[in-house]
C-alpha cells in the first residue's frame, strides 16, 4: 500500500501547475460552469488545447507510433485533473475514449485520419449513444443503419448529444443488427455538417445566466456513411461503448472540481463569521465540515485505485477495471451532491443568490453546484446503473432489473 | 503508488489469518463472550510466536516493530475473525505509550513480555460523566513524599482482571499524569462490566492506591499529550480492524443474498437489496483504502497522518456499522437469533465506533486541524 506519486510524477504536475499559471485566461479558465467546463466549445479553449498539444501533453499515453510517448496514465490523470480543478477544457473524450477506442479497435484508414487531428487539438466529437427510448438501456438503441452500397444509410434520433452543436464528427451508435440487442448495433463516424443532420437545443439547468448549458436533440435523416466510418467491426459497437463508458465513468466524473469546491468551503468555514462569531467555531459545522473533508478523501482515493488498476492492466495485459471505476462514479457523484448541498447549508440563506452575486457567501458558488451536481449522477451512467454493476460483477449476485 | 497490500503484506495478512482460523474460530469468539478473563491461551501463544504481540515494541526489547501498514493488515485480520483479547489494548497503545515516554528501567520491566506474550498492560483512561477529553479525568492523585495516592473510579478497562499493570491517567497539579498500577494490589477493586459487544471489560475502583514515582510514565503534566497522540495513531490499525470486521460481515451477507430464496428467486435478485449491498460494497472499499492511507501516512511520517488516522477510524467505523446494520436487515428474523453469526459483527460495530473516541470527538479533532492549520 503506497499512496504517493512517484518523485517524477510530482515534478510532471508541479510542471503542469505553471504552464496553468502562465496560461491563466478567465476565458478558458471558469470554475463557474462546474462538471461542463470540460467541454472545448469556444475558440479560446480550443486554442488553449492546441498550447497543450505542442506541449507534448496530448496522447501521453498513446503508443509511438500514432504520436504518443507510451507513458503510464497517471501522467493523463495528473493533467485531467489539474485542468478540471480550475475548471478548464479536459482531453478526456477525444484523447481519451474516442482516441483509445480507435486505437483498439480501428482501422488503419481511421486511425490515419483522425489520431494525428486529435493529438493536434484540431478536432472536436460529439458523442451520441442516448436515444428517446434509449437512456440507462443503451443497448435498446434503435437509430437504424441499413446496408447501401459500400456503406450504410442511418436514420432516426438521439437525444443528450453534449457538443453537437460545435463538434466536427459525430461518434454515433446505430443499430445494424435488429435480431441482437447486444450484438447488433455499429459504431459510426460521421462529420457533424452533414446535410442530413438536424442539431437542436436543449437548454438544461446549468450555466451562468442559468440556461446558458445546452445539451441537444440530434436527427438523422438519410445520412449515408461509407463502410471506411465504421469503427471496429459492425455489430460490435455495443462491446466498445461499454468499455468506453468504463474509461468514462473515471476520465470524465474528476475529482478536481470536488477538490476545488470543498476548498471553497472551507475557506469560506475558516474566514466568515456571522453575527460577528466566527463560523469555524460553530459545532455544528465543524462536524459537517469534518466528515465533509473525510469523504472527499476516500471519493480521491477510490479514484486513484482505478487509475492503479487501469495502469496494472495496461502493464499485465489484463482487463481495465470496470467494477471499480462504477464505484468510484457512484461514491464520488453521491459525495458531490452531498457537499452541494452542506455548502448551502453551511454558507447560510444567503447561498440561494446566483453564482456571481459578489455578496453571495462563496460568490455564489454554492448555487450553481447545486444545480449542476443533478447531472453528475445522471451522465456516464446513472447511480443506479453503478450499482446494477457493482452487485452483478462485484458480488456475484443476480439480476435484479 | 500501489491500492493493494504488497507480497510482503499479504503474506502477514495470510499468517494471521491462519493464526485466527486455528485458534480463534468463531465458536471460540462466541464462548469468550461475556468471560472473565477474555481471551484464549493457545491465540495470545500463537500471536506472540508470530511476532504480533510485539508489533508496536522496539526490536532492542525483544518486539518485531511493525510499520503502521503491516499493524493495519493484522487488525484487519483481527477484525475479519472478531479474534477477542485486549491485543490493541495491550500490543499497539501501551507499547507504544511505554516506548514514547517510559523511562528505560520501566520499557525494559514491560515492553519484552508485552512482546512475548508473558505480560498485559492495558489502559484504564475513561470515567463515568467524564469525557474522552482531558477534561474528563477527575481521578486524582493526591502528591506525597515519593509518590501519589490515587483515588477514583475507571471504566472500560480491558480484560484488568488479568492484566499485569493498568496505565492509569489521572489528575494532578501539573496536570495530567500516568502510573503503572498493579490491578492485584491494595486499594483497587475491580468488577466486571457487561457489554453490546460482549467484550471483557472492567470497572476499576481505585481507593488510596499508592503509586511510586518510579511508576509514573512521563512527566505529569505531560500525561494527555502522550496520550492522545498514542490513541491518536493508533486510530490507524483500529480503523483496519473496523474494515476487516465490515468485509466479513458484507461477505456473509452477500452469501446470505445468493441463497436465500423468497418470491421464487434469490434475495440478491431483489434490486432494493442488491443496491444496498452495491453501497456498503463501495464503503468498505473506502474504508480500506482511508485506513491503509493513514497508516502509509503515519509510516512516512506526513504532518497529515493525524488528521487522516481520524477521518480512517470516523469513516470505517461508520461502514462496519452501516454494514452490520444492512446485514441484520437482509437476513430478516435469523439476524435477530443468537444462531447466526451476523448479530455477532452487528454487537460489535456499534461498540467500536463509540470507543477509542466517538465519532463526535474524532470530527473535533479534524476540524481543529483543518481549521486551525
Ligand atoms: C446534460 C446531459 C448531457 C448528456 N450528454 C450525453 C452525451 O453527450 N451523449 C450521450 O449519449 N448521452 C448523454 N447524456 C445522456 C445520459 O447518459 C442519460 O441521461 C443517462 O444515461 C440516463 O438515461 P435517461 O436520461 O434516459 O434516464 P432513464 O434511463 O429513463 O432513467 C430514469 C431513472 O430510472 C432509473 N433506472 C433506469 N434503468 C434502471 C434499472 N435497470 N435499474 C434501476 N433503475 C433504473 C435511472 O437510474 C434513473 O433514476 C446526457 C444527459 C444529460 C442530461
Amino acid at each position: 500500500m503506497d499512496f504517493e506519486l512517484d518523485d517524477e510524477i510530482v515534478a510532471f504536475a508541479r510542471e503542469v501547475e505553471e504552464f496553468l499559471d502562465a496560461h491563466h485566461d478567465p476565458d478558458v479558465f471558469d470554475v463557474t460552469r462546474e462538471n461542463m467546463a470540460q467541454i472545448v466549445d469556444t475558440p479560446a479553449r480550443r486554442a488553449f488545447l492546441k498550447k497543450l498539444a505542442e506541449r507534448g501533453w496530448l496522447g501521453m499515453t498513446w503508443p509511438r507510433e500514432w504520436g504518443g510517448q507510451e507513458r503510464p496514465g497517471v501522467y493523463e490523470y495528473v493533467l485531467n485533473e489539474a485542468l478540471a480543478h480550475r475548471g478548464g477544457p479536459q482531453t478526456g473524450k477525444g484523447v481519451g475514449i474516442i482516441g483509445k477506442t480507435i486505437l483498439a479497435h480501428g482501422s488503419e484508414r481511421l486511425k490515419r485520419e483522425f489520431l494525428p487531428k486529435i493529438l493536434a487539438a484540431e478536432i472536436e466529437f460529439a458523442v451520441g449513444y442516448s436515444e428517446p427510448e434509449a437512456g440507462s438501456d443503451a443497448a435498446s438503441m434503435r437509430l437504424r443503419a441499413v446496408r447501401d452500397g459500400d456503406g450504410w444509410r442511418l436514420d432516426g434520433q438521439k437525444v443528450w448529444t453534449t457538443s453537437a452543436h460545435f463538434a466536427d464528427w459525430y461518434w454515433v451508435g446505430a443499430r445494424t443488427n435488429p435480431d441482437s440487442k447486444h450484438h447488433g448495433i455499429t459504431l459510426f463516424l460521421v462529420p457533424m455538417d452533414h446535410p442530413g443532420i438536424t442539431v437542436k437545443p436543449i437548454w438544461t439547468m446549468g450555466g451562468a445566466p442559468m440556461g446558458a448549458e445546452r445539451t441537444n436533440e440530434v436527427y438523422l435523416d438519410d445520412v449515408w456513411v461509407s463502410d471506411d466510418y465504421v469503427v471496429g467491426e459492425v455489430d460490435k459497437g455495443f462491446q466498445y461503448i461499454s468499455q468506453a463508458l468504463d474509461l468514462e465513468r473515471f476520465s470524465m466524473f474528476t475529482f478536481g472540481p470536488i477538490d476545488e469546491r470543498l476548498e471553497t468551503l472551507v475557506e469560506h468555514v475558516r474566514t466568515a463569521t456571522v453575527d460577528g462569531v466566527p463560523v469555524r467555531e460553530d459545532s455544528g459545522t465543524r462536524r459537517r465540515l469534518a466528515r465533509l473533508v473525510t469523504e472527499a478523501e476516500v471519493a480521491r482515493l477510490l479514484g486513484l485505485r482505478v487509475l492503479d488498476a487501469s495502469m496494472r492492466s495496461e502493464r499485465d495485459g489484463g482487463a481495465p477495471p470496470t467494477t471499480e471505476a462504477s464505484e468510484y462514479k457512484l461514491y464520488a457523484t453521491q459525495f458531490s451532491q452531498r457537499l452541494a448541498d452542506a455548502s448551502m447549508d453551511l454558507g447560510g440563506p444567503g447561498t440561494q443568490l446566483r453564482v456571481g452575486t459578489g455578496s453571495a457567501p462563496m460568490r455564489g458558488r454554492a448555487e450553481s453546484t447545486y444545480r449542476y451536481t443533478v447531472i453528475d449522477t445522471i451522465g456516464g451512467g446513472t447511480s443506479q446503473v453503478q450499482r446494477n454493476i457493482i452487485s452483478r460483477r462485484r458480488l456475484g449476485l443476480p439480476r435484479s432489473f | 503508488m500501489e491500492t493493494q497490500l504488497n507480497a510482503d503484506q499479504v503474506a502477514v495478512r495470510d499468517m494471521v489469518r491462519r493464526i485466527c482460523a486455528d485458534a480463534a474460530p468463531l465458536d471460540r469468539v462466541r464462548a469468550l463472550e461475556d468471560d472473565p478473563v477474555g481471551y484464549d491461551p493457545e491465540l495470545r501463544k500463537a500471536l506472540a510466536e508470530a511476532g504480533i504481540l510485539g508489533m508496536a515494541v522496539p526490536e532492542r526489547f525483544g518486539g518485531s516493530a511493525l510499520t503502521w501498514t503491516e499493524m493495519a493488515v493484522v487488525h484487519a485480520e483481527l477484525g475479519r475473525a472478531l479474534a477477542p483479547g485486549p491485543w490493541f489494548a495491550s500490543s499497539v497503545l501501551a507499547a507504544r505509550l511505554l516506548a514514547r515516554t517510559a523511562t528505560t528501567d520501566v520499557q525494559r520491566a514491560w515492553l519484552p513480555g508485552i512482546a512475548d506474550g508473558s505480560r498485559l498492560v492495558v489502559p484504564a483512561w475513561l470515567e463515568p460523566g467524564g469525557s474522552a477529553r482531558a477534561t474528563g479525568i477527575a481521578l486524582r492523585g493526591e502528591k506525597v513524599p515519593g509518590g501519589y495516592r490515587l483515588s477514583g473510579l475507571k471504566r472500560h478497562v480491558p480484560c484488568a482482571s488479568s492484566a499485569d499493570r493498568l496505565l492509569v491517567l489521572f489528575g494532578t497539579d501539573a496536570g495530567t499524569a500516568i502510573a503503572l498500577v498493579d490491578p492485584a494490589g491494595p486499594g483497587v477493586d475491580l468488577e466486571q462490566a457487561f457489554s453490546l459487544a460482549s467484550d471483557t471489560q472492567y470497572d476499576v475502583r481505585l481507593d488510596d492506591v499508592h503509586v511510586a514515582d518510579d511508576d509514573l510514565v512521563g512527566r505529569p503534566g505531560e500525561g494527555w499529550s502522550h496520550w492522545s497522540a498514542t490513541l491518536g495513531e493508533a486510530l490507524a490499525p483500529l480503523a483496519a480492524y473496523a474494515v476487516g470486521g465490515a468485509e466479513r460481515a458484507l461477505e456473509l451477507t452477500v452469501d446470505y443474498a445468493r441463497t436465500r430464496e423468497q418470491f421464487g428467486k434469490p434475495l440478491g435478485a431483489f434490486q432494493a437489496l442488491a443496491h444496498e449491498l452495491a453501497d456498503c460494497a463501495t464503503e468498505v472499499s473506502g474504508a480500506e483504502l482511508i485506513a491503509y492511507r493513514a497508516a502509509d501516512a503515519l509510516d512516512r511520517g506526513a504532518p497529515e497522518a493525524g488528521r487522516l488516522a481520524a477521518m480512517a477510524k470516523l469513516y470505517a467505523c461508520e461502514t462496519f456499522r452501516h454494514v452490520t446494520r444492512s446485514g441484520e436487515q437482509i437476513f430478516g428474523g435469523v439476524g435477530f437469533t443468537l444462531e447466526f453469526d451476523i448479530q455477532l459483527y452487528f454487537r460489535r460495530a456499534k461498540q467500536l465506533e463509540l470507543s477509542w473516541w466517538s465519532p463526535p470527538e474524532l470530527e473535533d479533532r479534524i476540524a481543529d486541524d483543518l481549521l486551525t492549520a
